[in-house]
């Protein structure tokens, strides 16, 4: 145990002068991170894993409005949690910081993706994993990019989890809707298409040329009721397997609406018959025994519609909870002597 | 209070007296005949439509009560989002919607358990200390009453109190304690104060007849689980059975186990049941709510089989009608109620005996 790190914050708080509550932070961040400008050098000198960034980017959308709300509600939510997990006894204090939102022009998509891709860069630079939260389903399109250009020859996987296959060549002539994002990213070099996975896929939003282009790219996806006919978790495990198979990073981009709408109302578009939150939990575990992950996303969250804040407290704990699970993966679990120096001993 | 009122179960439901009134003993359990009955419409809007009775031991005794229910308006000893001292209201609204027959178990809770409303607790607000000195009292009168107790919140400092009447109520005899819940709560102290809602089984432990061998946790999940928290279990060997043990092993496995934990030579339970151990997309109306829950059925299976083992106060908290959806909260917590009522009835009744 090392006497000079304190472990107050593993802990209710003491009290006294510095006793607040833990929902008060003084600067609304990440599950009350430090918030570092988004700049290589000092993403790097902050020590950190991961970099979260907030996406504020409605323009991409076809359908309802409103995850321009989403990072906001995601930072609220992560306020109701603490750094320590007792199911797997780590701590996430310090491995993490908040770069604060991407600044959005406005009325020009385009710099907005360019932002985007840039901020994604600097933090791939400084070798941290982003955690962007969105945002419309088209910021990956830029993320992805962002990943793909940083790892330049060397290969990577992609697994997209929602309801629908986003697999539209062009929407009305534009190539960059959210309903075009798994169009785009799987044109990228360094893809290949049995590096990519796709759950939870079910319901007519999804039109016949998206099923077309997944079959002619040769993307393997496993439709809802593949996940229940053969069992949720065997067709997870070997949709993780191509993900990770033969690959050196990889993206995990989340769309909510692969829960069910029941478990998540707070999306842009809610479908029934999807994922429960138990499910989705023993898959984020089921993720983090990969023992690794380059990009996580969430996107389409949508606060307007969400109940008692459901999504969001759900976007957050699978989030910290792939966070958690890889922290016990890598061994980092802390000392299980550890106690509240005010009791030891009483 | 005159010496004997148990004339008034004799004209059940009670609040309907007036020109249509109708007088038949058993009206309430069958379909209306003449109006809607008990059923949507009210005099007061008590529990169950049960008859009003003064917190007061000799009128519970008078009445015949075995089943009071208690609300508890009290939210301001809590660590999270305000809103629970509307829950006994939202509770006693959501039992308009039912009959007090429940066909599962073929018996008229009402009559059976001869239910009465005693209102809510008074508190002091801005008073933490007197405002559970208030609950201690009445939770105190009901049990010396000769009833058992139904207490709903309010936050989930209710059982600091609720589990302190218990305790000195049965101070001959052994005390076990159950916490059902997303969160562990054991807190030694929130920033100091040792009463919040996030203490309930590190003060209950500290009770002279309640003992860490009798005490356990069931639900707990998810990263509002500060190290202290989890830390009073372990140092304490008190068992947690965590979510995901719930989800392998099921619930009602899991349930006889901590009741069999809890009632291991004791004379007593106390069984605290806070509905974010609910999931949140069944329970939206909670203060703290959790995904990775109970599902309803399986909330309405946890009821079941505590029902079989039976407890002297069972305490629903937490319950935040605002932030429900469509009354699916209110009426969750409704259900954990009638269903574990229905199944001790059912469980007496099998043991040929009375409530």
């Amino acid at each position: 145990m090392n006497p000079a790190k304190s472990y107050a914050h593993l802990f209710s708080p003491l009290g006294g002068d510095a006793g607040d509550n833990y929902r008060a932070p003084n600067v609304l961040t990440f599950l009350r991170s430090t918030y570092v400008a988004l700049n290589a050098e000092a993403l790097k000198s902050s020590g950190a894993r991961y970099a979260f960034l907030g996406v504020p980017f409605d323009e991409g959308n076809i359908g309802k409005p409103g995850s321009e709300e989403g990072p906001r509600e995601f930072r609220l939510a992560s306020q109701e949690y603490f750094s320590y997990w007792f199911e797997y006894n780590v701590d996430l204090h310090g491995t993490m910081v908040d770069c604060g939102d991407v600044s959005m022009p406005k009325v020009s998509p385009e710099v907005a993706r360019e932002r985007i891709y840039r901020a994604v860069r600097e933090v791939l630079k400084a070798g941290l994993v982003p955690i962007i939260v969105g945002g419309d389903r088209s910021m990956s399109i830029a993320a992805a990019k962002a990943l793909s250009d940083h790892i330049g020859s060397k290969k990577m996987g992609y697994f997209h989890f929602g309801a629908h296959l986003d697999m539209s060549d062009s929407w009305a002539g534009e190539r960059n809707l959210a309903p075009c994002a798994l169009a785009r990213i799987t044109e990228l070099p360094n893809l290949a298409p049995g590096n990519v996975a796709h759950i939870g896929a079910r319901n007519s939003m999804n039109p016949k040329d998206w099923i077309d282009l997944a079959k002619q790219r040769g993307i393997r996806f496993n439709s809802m009721f593949e996940l229940l006919d053969n069992g949720i978790y065997p067709v997870v495990e070997k949709a993780i397997d191509r993900v990770w198979k033969g690959t050196d990073a990889q993206y995990l981009s989340f769309n909510f609406n692969v829960m069910d709408a029941s478990a998540a109302p707070g999306v842009t578009s809610t479908e029934p018959g999807g994922l429960e939150s138990r499910e989705m939990m023993r898959i984020a575990e089921m993720i983090a025994k990969r023992k690794q992950v380059s990009v996580i996303d969430v996107s389409e969250l949508c606060p307007a519609f969400d109940v008692s804040g459901t999504a969001a407290r759900l976007a957050v704990c699978v989030v910290t909870r792939i966070m958690a699970a890889l922290a016990k993966e890598r061994g980092e679990e802390i000392d299980a002597r550890i106690r509240r120096s005010d009791l030891v001993g009483s | 209070m005159s010496a004997n009122m148990d004339h008034i179960w004799k004209f059940v439901p009670h609040q309907h007296q007036g020109p249509a009134q109708q007088t038949g003993a058993d009206d309430h359990i069958y379909s209306p005949k003449n109006h809607n009955g008990a059923f949507k419409s009210r005099g007061l809007t008590t529990f169950m439509g049960a008859p009003y009775c003064p917190p007061d031991r000799h009128a519970i005794r008078a009445m015949g009560a075995k089943v009071c229910f208690l609300g508890a308006p009290w939210d301001q000893g809590q660590i999270v989002r305000a809103g629970t001292s509307q829950g006994a209201s939202g509770l006693r609204e959501a039992t308009t919607q039912y009959f007090s027959y429940m066909f599962e178990y073929d018996v008229d809770l009402l009559t059976f358990f001869k239910v009465v409303d005693c209102g809510d607790i008074p508190n002091v607000p801005g008073n933490n200390a007197k405002s559970h000195e208030l609950i201690y009292r009445y939770v105190t009168e009901c049990l010396e009453g000769g009833a058992k107790v139904i207490m709903s919140g309010g936050d989930h400092s209710l059982p600091i109190p609720g589990s302190r009447a218990l305790s000195h109520f049965t101070r001959k005899g052994k005390m076990g304690y159950l916490h059902v819940d997303s969160h562990l709560d054991a807190g030694p102290d929130w920033a100091g104060n040792k009463i919040t809602n996030c203490s309930g089984p590190a003060r209950a432990i500290e009770l002279p007849n309640c003992n860490a061998e009798n005490m356990a946790h069931l639900g707990s999940r998810n990263s509002l689980n500060p190290k202290d928290w989890y830390d009073f279990y372990v140092d304490n060997d008190i068992r947690v059975v965590a979510m995901g043990e719930i989800i392998d092993r099921g619930v009602e496995a899991c349930t006889k186990e901590i009741f069999e934990r809890a009632w291991r030579g004791t004379e007593t339970v106390y069984f605290s049941w806070d509905t974010d151990s609910i999931d949140i997309s069944c329970m939206p109306g909670s203060t703290s709510p959790e995904c990775y829950g109970l599902k309803a059925r399986e909330a309405i299976q946890l009821a079941k089989t505590a029902g079989r083992y039976g407890c002297d106060v069972l305490e629903v908290v937490e319950l935040a009608p605002y932030f429900d959806v469509s009354h699916m909260s209110i009426k969750m917590a409704a259900n954990m109620i009638y269903h574990y009522l229905g199944s001790r009835a059912k469980t007496l009744i099998e043991q040929g005996k009375q409530p």
